[in-house]
């Protein structure tokens, strides 16, 4: 082993160390830790919603406009057009493993990086 | 410096062959400690016939090893194949331009074989899994082919003093 070989590991454990640390620092950075409401339309995401801020948010689903209500770190749909009404009636949803869906209009709302419900229950069947 | 015949050369290069394919069959058998890392023993053969014959004879060996021991896997055009296609293309490359420059020793060449086998190998998943997600595995495979590199390198190092062989190369 000559004096090359060695200048060859040194340069390759040290990138190997600064890759590392800059894709460690990539991923911290792009996974951001703030609470958001994802709502898709046909599994395609229509509205990202920030939990913090209470406000109404309209968007369309199949079979019209469905309004979605954020307060209090909590989620729920509030008016929509379906046959049965059934996330309307599901109410305020605050836990990362209980989506809304509305199935008639092909629109989910699930809640990322928020925490999770504490019984481990994610749906109710009624 | 004394020249052999076509066919003794043949011969030898076969055999060579035969070898590190039998090496690349039996590697993934070996317990290592790491999971998804390889010592790259097949590697070692490649430096050998770089020192012996030359940049085109270790590429042939390189490439029909992989050739040949996918085919005898009957993993040939799989996954795998790519793998091993992608990481010694890239692997033999760096070699060759090393071999070239001509500044450093076997374990070098081998250090920066197995770091650039990693790199070929990160690109033919990013291919077949078209996500560039690949590359996080990157630093772990760079950082590895310093030992194994080394190892492979100084095996070389060592089966090259021991050979009693003709100088094979022609210059």
């Amino acid at each position: 082993m000559n004096k090359y070989d060695k200048y060859l590991i040194v340069f390759i454990v040290i990138s190997s160390i600064l890759m590392y640390s800059s894709m460690e620092w990539f991923v911290r950075a792009s996974t951001s830790s703030q609470t958001v409401a994802v709502v898709t339309f046909h599994d395609k995401v229509v509205l990202r919603i920030d939990m913090k801020v209470n406000k109404n948010y309209t968007v369309k689903g199949a079979l019209g406009d469905v309004i979605i209500e954020v307060s209090n770190g909590k989620v729920r749909v509030e008016k929509e057009t379906s046959p049965y009404h059934l996330c309307s009636i599901q109410g305020w949803v605050q836990y990362a493993n209980v989506p809304i869906v509305c199935l008639p209009n092909y629109i989910v709302v699930m809640i990322k990086n928020g925490t999770v419900n504490p019984d481990g229950t994610d749906v109710n069947t009624k | 410096m004394k020249k052999i015949s076509q066919t003794k050369r043949l011969t030898y290069l076969t055999m060579l062959l035969a070898m590190s394919i039998l090496l690349h069959m039996i590697e993934p058998a070996l317990p290592i400690a790491v999971p998804g890392i390889k010592l790259g023993l097949a590697n070692i053969l490649g430096i050998i016939v770089l020192y012996l014959f030359g940049i085109k004879e270790m590429l042939v060996i390189n490439f029909m090893r992989v050739l040949l021991a996918s085919l005898l896997r009957g993993t040939l055009f799989g996954t795998a194949f790519w793998l091993s296609m992608g990481g010694v293309t890239l692997s033999s490359l760096m070699v060759i331009i090393l071999f070239r420059i001509n500044l450093f020793s076997k374990i070098g060449l081998s250090v920066a074989s197995a770091a650039f086998h990693g790199v070929g190998q990160i690109i033919a998943l990013i291919f077949i899994n078209q996500t560039v997600m690949m590359v996080y595995w990157l630093p772990i495979l760079w950082f590895s082919s310093v030992p194994t590199g080394y190892l492979t390198g100084s095996l070389a190092d060592q089966v090259l003093k021991r050979i009693r062989l003709p100088k094979l190369m022609v210059k």
